[in-house]
């Protein structure tokens, strides 16, 4: 086990994606401390920023200890192994990411898991904006693997989902689950406007409420329970909208009937 | 007295080339063809708070000294910095900002023009889904359904209605301006009326006014033949009065309502009675209209760019041209503010790959907007230091934002003593772009169109580009001297 302490705060954006387990696996402290990092625009060694430590222990690979939310990149494209932070992480964590496990005990900044295609990513605070999203331009969202969001996550939370759960437990930003097209999101609280926007498949649930559905959803039916992954059942009722209509999209949303009593007056009469 | 003719001019996205300027003595005396704004910055560009010679803050003061130390100056900062933020290109010529990218990539900076602040998003959007636009010269030509949606052309672009859209004698579609001027009339003599009534000079009943006015709905003339003008906004601006068709959507709604018209453009029904406050009914009247006209197009402004949604509202606008194109043909384009923030994109995005938000420090160009953008960099603190070119984010920026710009070294080349230029630690005067330097500018429709000279700078003042070439080679020497004293320690 390899444990990086920062060895101060950092202004400027620190660049390192050499922190992942399947980069430090087989090497010696003082390999590790020769990696290459970016602080701003200037070239760096690892241990120039971190004070590197080894220990005897076997998991989890790597220990960030102390805020690293200006350091980005840790765990890109990792495959297996375990990393835990502890404290804040910073953007692009787990970008990419393959397999494995991060463990964030703060908060994640933006793009967290960005196009993931397996692993776990547990976040034992917020989650920013984009969590799982694509990077930009790009159509090619999460894959498979499972986040969990212990609080609140931000705007543009889970855009072009193409499989694996996403499980907030706190509330959700706007734009969540954007076009999506597989794949299970699940928001325990409320969920911001502009939910499933332009999704073509998959499914939403909402056990809160929420701020204003899209006008391009149809009311399908009420539906006691929804499945969200083999270890998960969200209780309801819920109602059952598909959508997006603007899409042609055949996505499931399922939003929670009794913390939603506004829905009723536009939508009780399809029932 | 010289007269110079089809001059352009260097005020907003329209870039007007027909202006015809007289200049007496080398000075502007007369505007002849242009708006308003473009009189006041030709007759007022020669004001007081013209910077006359460079300018470094010492002990708390901006004091006079020559070029080679300001340059000298700018250059240390700018060499010494780990993560420099390289802001505003806007109102400079492509010939400037050319030398800038390379200034950027120089120095491993954060290179970010206002489209960060304007239309960012309308690039992004395009990015998503890419964009069916055209000329402007096309839409004039053959246009008979404009939509100005979060845009205000009247006060922001005077002569865009005159010039491209409905007040033109199209090759193919005959002005409008007739019919429209009458309605303006009249609308003006009701207004009249109102307040007459409401100061009590007036003992009349109150003017009934139209159905249409009250219940936000289609009047008949939507229906009627030739060029039609439908306006969607949060409130009824000047453009609004004269349209055929005025939508008023509730603030932070366009998204809703954009996905409904595209979900009724694909004949698909809707389970909600309104959208964004418009009965569906009417807007089933609308998309109607969208769909038998010969040839559409859709402006967008600010409204939309920088309400709730941002760049997600630009994806969808886009999408419904997208989805109209299957049903007839139409188009989109963005209102474009600064007169040269397109030639900025098209200039950073030749020179790096990305319109905007372009991030050297590791060496090559990275672009994330909401990491790489100049504005959530400044939020976060993160530069420790500034160029700023061109533009005036001490006025424009958020209060957190402008902070973290003065708190490190800036560095401002600007003609005029404004907000940014004052709490400057080096400032750099500048010719006017367009009026005393000439060079190439991007209409919004991104066109290149050349500027012209008019009458001759002050004495000892430089061009934009002039000044950024002495900050380059000055950063280049630095450099290389460093690298040198670094192999002599070794």
């Amino acid at each position: 086990m390899i444990v990086l302490t920062p060895l101060k705060n950092f202004q400027f954006p620190v660049h390192a994606e050499c922190i992942s387990p399947d980069v430090f696996q087989g090497k010696s402290v003082k390999e590790i401390a020769s990696l290459t990092v970016w602080e701003g625009n200037k070239k760096k060694k690892l241990g120039d920023l971190f004070k590197i430590e080894e220990t005897s222990a076997e998991t989890p690979s790597i220990i960030i200890n102390s805020d690293a939310s200006e350091v980005r990149r840790v765990g890109q494209g990792m495959k297996n192994g375990e990393i835990v932070i502890n404290g804040n992480a910073g953007m692009h964590l787990g970008e990419k990411m393959a397999g494995g496990k991060i463990t964030v005990n703060g908060n994640a900044n933006g793009w967290t898991g960005s196009s993931m295609k397996n692993g776990l990513i547990e976040i034992h605070g917020d989650a920013s904006d984009y969590l799982a999203s694509p990077y930009r331009g790009s159509t090619e969202g999460m894959r498979g693997g499972k986040i969990v969001v212990d609080g609140n996550v931000g705007s543009d939370s889970g855009c072009y989902l193409r499989g694996g759960v996403i499980i907030v437990k706190g509330n959700a930003g706007p734009f969540m689950g954007f076009h999506i097209s597989k794949g299970a999101i699940y928001v325990e609280k409320n969920a911001g406007n502009r939910l499933g926007a332009s999704m073509t498949g998959g499914k939403i649930v909402v056990s809160g409420s929420v701020d204003e559905l899209m006008p391009t959803f149809t009311i399908d039916g009420v539906k006691g329970k929804v499945k969200i992954d083999d270890t998960l059942k969200a209780e309801g009722p819920f109602y059952v909208f598909l959508g997006d209509l603007a899409e042609n999209g055949n996505g499931k949303l399922f939003v929670s009937q009794p913390a939603n009593p506004q829905l009723s007056a536009i939508y009780d009469k399809y029932l | 007295m010289s007269v110079i003719n089809a001059v352009t001019c260097p005020i907003c996205g329209c870039l007007c080339d027909d202006i015809e300027v007289t200049v007496v003595n080398n000075e502007v005396v007369k505007v002849k063809n242009g708006c308003a704004v473009c009189e006041a910055k030709y007759m007022g560009y020669k004001s007081e708070h013209r910077i006359r010679q460079p300018l470094i803050r010492k002990d708390g003061k901006l004091v006079p000294v020559s070029m080679n130390e300001a340059v000298h100056k700018a250059a240390e900062i700018l060499a010494n910095a780990n993560y420099p933020i390289l802001y505003g290109w806007s109102s400079t010529n492509c010939e400037a900002q050319r030398v800038g990218v390379e200034l950027a990539e120089e120095v491993g900076g954060v290179l970010d023009n206002t489209a960060v602040v304007c239309h960012g998003p309308s690039l992004m959007g395009t990015q998503e889904v890419g964009i069916p636009t055209s000329t402007l010269g096309q839409i004039r030509h053959r246009a008979d359904v404009i939509i100005y949606w979060g845009c205000d052309p009247w006060s922001a672009h005077p002569r865009h209605l005159e010039r491209y859209t409905i007040f033109t004698e199209g090759r193919f579609e005959d002005s409008e301006w007739k019919s429209y001027l009458n309605k303006v009339k009249a609308a003006a003599g009701k207004k009249k009326l109102l307040s007459a009534q409401r100061a009590g000079l007036s003992k009349k009943a109150p003017a009934t006014v139209a159905e249409s006015v009250v219940f936000n709905k289609p009047p008949e003339t939507l229906q009627k033949e030739g060029r039609k003008l439908i306006v969607i906004d949060v409130r009824k601006s000047m453009t609004a009065e004269m349209a055929d068709y005025f939508i008023q959507v509730e603030p932070n709604k366009d998204y809703e309502l954009m996905q409904a018209l595209r979900a009724l453009v694909k004949d698909e029904e809707l389970d909600v009675d309104q959208v964004a406050g418009v009965p569906v009914e009417y807007l089933k009247e609308v998309v109607e209209t969208l769909v038998n006209c010969k040839f559409g197009v859709i402006f967008f402004g600010m409204g939309l760019t920088q309400s709730a949604g941002k760049f997600r509202n630009i994806e969808v606008a886009i999408s419904l041209t997208r989805d109209l194109n299957m049903r007839t043909k139409f188009l989109i384009m963005p209102m474009r503010g600064h007169f040269n923030v397109a030639g900025a994109n098209i200039v950073f995005a030749w020179q790096s790959g990305y319109a905007f938000g372009v991030d050297f420090s590791l060496g090559y160009p990275r672009y994330n907007p909401g990491e790489t953008t100049s504005m959530d960099v400044l939020l976060r603190g993160e530069s420790d230091a500034a160029l700023v070119i061109a533009s005036d984010p001490g006025a424009t920026f958020p209060k957190r934002a402008v902070q973290s710009l003065v708190k490190n070294p800036l560095i401002v080349i600007d003609p005029h003593m404004n907000a940014t230029a004052m709490l400057g630690d080096v400032v750099f005067p500048s010719a006017f772009v367009g009026i005393e330097v000439e060079g190439t500018a991007y209409r919004m429709d991104n066109v290149p169109l050349p500027l012209k000279k008019v009458v001759e700078p002050p004495e000892g003042i430089l061009s934009d580009e002039e000044l950024l070439k002495k900050i380059l080679e000055e950063v280049k020497s630095i450099k290389a001297q460093k690298t040198k004293q670094k192999a002599e320690g070794a």
